[in-house]
């Protein structure tokens, strides 16, 4: 392999640093262009009774505005049940739900024009919170069920029991390339939508139904995000259809570009997550029986709401084995912005339900969480089989909890966390070390399916395209890598061009982590049946007849652009010289590739199945320092092995791993969504919301991956990368608990996430004795 | 009389004229020239993606041979008419040649970028770190990062990167913009008056003396008096502000510098935050450590104490420090000049005294004497790069191991920055017990009167308006404490040990639980 594997700077890492890669607000405005905005709904609920536009529209320089009588096609969206309406038609559901779209010459005029529109509605009962909705019954779609074996039984067979609720908090993606669409019109109705998206083709179809025209009119492109998280799955679609309405009407380019402050405030976000549990266990720490719901914060429609639940409900178990266990899960209504993809997709919701249950085991039986976690973990002969039904194989998870304890110094690091808390006044340190196993491939069977299209031109330099969009991740180096190896040809040779719905059709999001599973196979199916046909004109320029060497296609190699028959390696011809004999002979050097991954399925109605092709594991250690009068915690050592298979780009990987971690760090110990009481989402900007800074990162970060050669369903034995290591930022979270629990044992149990300085500070009031801090009464923000 | 703004921008001469004078500084570098590796994310600078260059020439003798002196700001929230005389540089003119500069070559190799569009702000953050030679630790690069937000990476491949920069390749920025002709010019632009009119009335006027800016305040009762523009250009970007007519301080001389005056340290208004800090970190140590936590370098490059004072929010991170040392404001009219006591100069919520032709002149701190010390306190959501919950300043004199006097001032607990008398009361003249101590930060609790908001609940104010001076106690007196350092700066962790990760290095670090330690004297 001559790149597969090799750390290879990210493939746009050299504009990045100069500023050259273009994003789309970077693109100079064509000739024409409006600027797009929209007249935002100011209640959360609530009954349009005047929507007068007089005054808006007579602002000099306003050049459009449609209401939802104005949409051509369909006013009705969404991913998987179309219960959003883009414009609104009579009953506002979220603050800022579009009112109104406007083109205007400029951003001013814009401003303007939204100040000048009159709206008056009547305010509707409104719901926010989990708690609120569960009080009114208020769900979206029924109730979802997974089981295995017989709980009752098991609770039966446990010696004790613990049973709480924990509230998990949402999280703003907080990408920091806000939504933004440019749509120009073409000919016969037809337009081209640059988006930043992770879903190009779902733009496309949304876009093509909002206009009432052929999915073939439209061409989404998408050259590249500054950031998308799962933010860009479903919700880059909104800011595109407007900017397509418009630009259908007013027959000019329209650019929507979101302000930070509004793509937070009327964008989804992570699903916060109520957890209700009943656990029993034996005295040695087993888990006998585990009751368990969870109710998830969807928001004001479904959006992916269903599949985040089944995913989080697909994770309840994370590492270990649950003998008997119910999982019932339902999706609430409310009037927030509907809640949406997020790295994790609900497994870390679910994750953090499971290892919440494991810690208030440990607490109960006072013993180290850690033995509670291992005494749990999913076994390699046997107790290997997950709740839903899926053998893993290749089970590395016990192997991982045993190194980190060895190499992280655990024991000896607990005795002195524990000396530490008994002796200082002012502080509490605390450690935990958890684990993530997380499913790989779409839980929609459909949806595990990629096509590329591989381009070669004469001179031997190579085009690839994908459905796969690039975020930062790397998709687009992995897969320049794929094709350079599979057609044999220089990393350098190979370039990856813009995402493009009429050069892929009906494509997957990039999300699931399986980007590069899915493109990257594709993309090495079209490579393998390119070189075919090339090493059948190749074997023809290496034959040398009259030295006895016949011409065997199958003996031709593709090796770092020479191409050479194996039983004359010293002879060679050049990769761009059999391209242009290709040509010459009327041979195709453009294949279109294709990958469904074989063998997943999943019955929702039944909760069994085996959805997942394999698991990407890992585990971390971390230890927090807490400060007793303030709150405040800081992380101070993260230990953390990875099993990512064989890294296809180990510097790559490592960025996923470090940088999904932090995140998952971010959420479940800082970033804290504060709501005003009519729904107002008032930390709106990093002013008020605060993603990690890089002090907030530990110095001592020790980060490596597990030697792990035996993942061969994938690709190149890779493992996929993306969202896992999000999950074990829950241990900072874990930690906090830890921590809390040195002063009080009932504080720690069920600490909502994220652990900010305000909760531990009311979780340490139950320790306080006037001289160690704590805080009286808990008055939630 | 200039009726256009005058700058460099990467080196090339370049006027600003009409509207395009109001246009924040990332607008006219990505709409008008083209620049558009500058990128806009949170629009209020609190995130650094926008971050450029700003050189400014500095006179000879003052503190060497003259030339530029450059710094990293957020140019989101600077507006196009305070970068007259300046000369500002933006990624795109930090190419060396047509390769990448050393640090670009390191933050590609090392997968400092992911997604990108961070990175153009962190490689210009590192240029201005390292460009000029200064000693460039992980440390320094975390520090000087503060106010660099990014989503992808996790930071640890940034970090890494900058380290490893070859720094012998890196070219200064003087050697990529020769300073002799380029101050120069900067500098008798500086010396001109400006005066900008634009569209709907919008007009900008930069004074070069004091007096002419008092002149026109003045006259112009309402208009927006601009310094850093940190806060103001946040309100503006948000359009909950207009501004029509304008005053720009940049020029003015008299404003400028941080000298210490006998047993004092004078700030004058326009002096930058980082000013103040480099003065602090040798005057007033106790300040200097504080204020590496306070802002990101990004805004402390722009922001001066003037303009925090006058902003005159309660969870300003300066005022509870200048209420205990017992700050005094020169205060600069038409009429003359005065000095207000720092108690004397709010008259309410975001109110000051000034009168309609007054300006703040410069602030006046007194140092600590022989047996005084001060410590200060923030707690926010995020240790770096936030606004306060909860501000506090505790100021004590001993003598013979009693508390002669104390000072206690909170900010983020009331309407303006508050002393805690009944608690000071309660302290002074008595030794400090942690008895003591509970029973002041009773008093506290009952006097502050937070509110509930988003950076934290009223419950929560409450209890760190008692906790701290607890805390307080325990830190000093009560056998050691302190801060973590993210850095693993090290400091007492309250066991009374030291945790051996590093050097000591606050004054307010006590190794010996034995041993009763108040906060090393100051200054």
């Amino acid at each position: 392999m001559a790149s597969i594997g090799k750390d290879i700077a990210h493939d746009s890492a050299a504009t990045h640093v100069t500023g050259e890669s273009v994003f789309l607000d970077d693109l100079a405005p064509l000739a024409g262009e409006l600027v797009a905005g929209f007249v935002p709904s100011p209640l959360a609920h609530g009954r349009l009774r005047r929507l007068d536009l007089s005054a808006a529209a007579a602002v000099p320089g306003v050049v459009a505005i449609l209401t939802s009588k104005d949409v051509p096609g369909h006013n009705h969206f969404g991913p998987a049940v179309k219960d959003e309406v883009l414009l609104v038609e009579d009953e506002a559901v979220f603050i800022g739900q579009p009112l109104a779209v406007i083109a205007a010459e400029s951003a001013s005029v814009l401003h303007a024009a939204v100040k000048a529109a009159v709206v008056e509605m009547d305010e509707l009962p409104e719901l926010f919170s989990i708690d609120e909705a569960l009080a009114a019954g208020a769900f979206i779609g029924s109730p979802r069920h997974m089981a295995r074996g017989n709980l009752a039984a098991g609770f039966a067979a446990a010696d004790r029991t613990v049973e709480g609720t924990l509230d998990i908090g949402g999280q703003e993606h907080f990408y920091l390339e806000s939504q933004v669409a440019i749509a120009v019109p073409g000919e016969q109705g037809q337009m081209v939508v640059h988006s930043s998206t992770q879903h190009p083709s779902e733009v496309q179809m949304m876009v093509a139904e909002v206009l009432g025209v052929p999915f073939n009119h439209i061409v989404c492109v998408c050259k590249r995000m500054g950031g998308g998280f799962g933010g860009k799955e479903t919700q880059a679609a909104q800011p595109a259809m407007m900017a397509a309405l418009l630009a259908a009407r007013t027959g000019r380019p329209v650019r929507f570009v979101y302000t930070k402050d509004d793509d937070m405030r009327w964008t989804g976000k992570r699903h916060p997550f109520k957890a209700v549990y009943k656990a029993g266990f034996t005295m040695d720490g087993r888990l006998t029986a585990v009751d368990l719901k969870l109710y998830s914060n969807g928001g004001c429609s479904t959006d992916l709401s269903f599949a985040v639940l089944e995913r989080a409900m697909l994770h309840s178990d994370n590492a270990y084995y649950l003998p008997a266990v119910k999982i019932e899960g339902r999706v609430c209504r409310t009037n927030l912005p509907s809640n949406t993809a997020f790295r994790g997709f609900g497994g870390p919701q679910g994750i953090a339900a499971i290892e919440n249950v494991l810690a208030a085991v440990a607490a109960d039986l006072g013993v180290d969480p850690l033995d509670v976690r291992q005494a749990n973990c999913y076994g390699i002969a046997d107790r290997n089989v997950t709740h839903y039904g899926q053998l893993i194989r290749n089970n590395v998870l016990p192997e991982l909890f045993a190194a980190l304890r060895a190499e992280c110094d655990y024991d000896a690091r607990r005795a002195a966390i524990a000396q530490f808390n008994e002796r200082s006044a002012t502080h509490l340190k605390g450690m935990a070390l958890s684990a993530v196993k997380f499913g790989i491939s779409f839980t929609r069977r459909t949806m595990n399916q990629a096509n590329a299209l591989v381009n070669v031109y004469q001179d031997g330099s190579v085009i690839v395209t994908t459905g796969a969009t690039e975020m930062g991740q790397g998709v687009n180096t992995r897969i320049r890598q794929v094709v350079a190896d599979e057609l044999g040809v220089a990393y350098a040779a190979v370039l990856v061009a813009a995402t493009a719905t009429d050069k892929n059709n009906n494509t997957s999001p990039t999300a699931a982590s399986a980007g590069t599973d899915l493109n990257g196979a594709a993309a090495a199916d079209a490579c393998r049946r390119i070189r075919e046909r090339m090493a059948a004109v190749a074997a023809g320029m290496l034959a040398r007849p009259d030295d006895g060497l016949a011409a065997e296609p199958a003996r031709v190699r593709f090796e770092e652009n020479r191409v050479y028959d194996e039983r004359a390696p010293d002879r060679a011809v050049s990769f761009a010289a059999v391209c242009c004999q290709a040509y010459e002979q009327r041979v195709s050097l453009g294949e279109r590739g294709f990958y469904a991954t074989p063998g997943v399925d999943f019955n929702r109605e039944t909760g069994r199945g085996s959805p997942f092709l394999y698991y990407t594991n890992g585990v971390a250690c971390t230890e927090v320092t807490i400060d007793r009068f303030t709150g405040e915690l800081a992380v101070t050592r993260v230990d953390l092995i990875m099993d990512v298979g064989k890294p296809l780009n180990p510097g790559i990987d490592r960025g996923q791993v470090v940088g999904g971690f932090v995140q998952g760090m971010g959420w479940a110990t800082a970033e804290e969504l504060v709501y005003g009481p009519k729904g107002q989402l008032l930390s709106n900007s990093p002013t008020t919301y605060k993603i990690p800074g890089v002090a907030d990162v530990p110095t001592d970060l020790n980060v490596r991956f597990l030697d792990n050669p035996n993942n061969d369903v994938s690709l190149y034995r890779s493992k996929a990368v993306g969202e896992p290591p999000l999950v074990l930022g829950l241990s900072a979270w874990l930690a906090a608990k830890d921590a809390v629990r040195h002063a009080d044992q009932a504080a720690a149990r069920d600490l909502a996430l994220p652990a900010t300085g305000e909760r531990l500070l009311i979780a340490l009031a139950g320790a306080r004795n006037g001289s160690r801090g704590g805080i009286e009464e808990s008055v939630p923000a | 009389m200039r009726d256009h703004v005058l700058l460099h921008i990467n080196g090339r001469p370049t006027t600003v004229a009409g509207d395009d004078a109001f246009l924040t500084l990332s607008d006219l570098l990505r709409k008008r020239q083209r620049l558009t590796g500058t990128k806009v994310v949170c629009a209020e600078g609190d995130c650094g993606s926008c971050a450029v260059l700003i050189g400014r020439p500095v006179p000879a003798g003052d503190c060497g041979p003259g030339g530029m002196r450059y710094a990293a700001v957020a140019s989101c929230i600077q507006i196009a008419f305070q970068l007259d005389g300046a000369h500002v540089v933006t990624v795109e003119g930090l190419r060396d040649g047509r390769g990448l500069n050393p640090i670009q070559q390191s933050m590609a190799a090392c997968h400092g970028a992911q997604c990108g569009f961070c990175t153009p702000g962190i490689v210009v953050s590192l240029y201005g770190l390292m460009h000029d030679g200064r000693p460039a630790g992980a440390a320094a690069v975390r520090r000087e990062l503060a106010g660099n937000l990014c989503r992808c990476t996790g930071y640890e491949a940034i970090v890494k990167a900058a380290v490893t920069t070859d720094r012998a390749a890196l070219k200064s920025l003087d050697a990529l913009y020769p300073p002799g002709p380029l101050a120069a010019d900067l500098t008798a632009a500086a010396a001109e008056e400006v005066r900008v009119a634009a569209s709907n009335g919008r007009s900008v006027y930069k004074p070069t003396t004091a007096a002419a800016a008092c002149r026109f305040r003045a006259e112009h009762s309402d208009c927006s008096v601009v310094a850093g523009a940190t806060d103001l250009g946040v309100v503006y970007n948000k359009r909950t502000r207009p501004i029509t007519v304008a005053l720009s301080l940049n020029s003015v001389a008299e404003f400028r510098g941080v000298r210490r005056d006998g047993n004092a340290l004078y700030v004058g208004s326009g002096a930058t935050l980082s000013d103040l800090e480099r003065a602090a970190a040798e005057h007033l140590p106790e300040l200097g450590r504080f204020m590496a936590w306070f802002g990101s370098p990004l805004i402390k490059n722009a922001g001066t104490l003037g303009g925090n004072l006058v902003t005159g929010s309660p969870i300003g991170d300066t005022l509870p420090a200048l209420t205990v040392l017992g700050a005094e404001i020169d205060v600069v009219g038409t009429a003359g000049t005065g000095r207000v006591p720092i108690g004397a100069f709010y008259a309410g919520y975001r109110k000051t005294v000034l009168r309609p032709d007054e300006l703040v002149a410069g602030i006046r701190i007194p140092l600590p004497a022989a047996g005084e010390a001060v410590k200060l306190y923030k707690v926010s959501r995020r240790k770096d790069l936030d606004i306060s919950t909860f501000g506090a300043a505790i100021w004590t004199r001993q003598t013979n191991g009693t508390l002669a006097d104390v000072r206690i001032a909170y900010g983020g607990v009331g309407p303006m920055v508050l002393r805690m008398t009944r608690a000071e009361d309660a302290l002074r003249g008595k030794a400090p017990t942690l008895a003591r101590f509970e029973a002041a930060g009773e008093l506290a609790a009952q006097d502050v009167t937070p509110i509930t908001d988003v950076r934290g609940s009223e419950a929560y104010r409450r209890a760190l308006a008692r906790n701290i001076l607890v805390k307080y106690w325990h830190e000093t007196t009560g056998g050691g404490g302190g801060e973590d350092d993210h850095d693993g700066g090290g400091t007492g962790d309250g066991t009374g040990e030291g945790n051996g990760r590093g050097a000591v290095s606050n004054t307010d670090d006590a190794t010996d639980s034995r041993r009763p330690v108040i906060a090393a004297s100051v200054g």
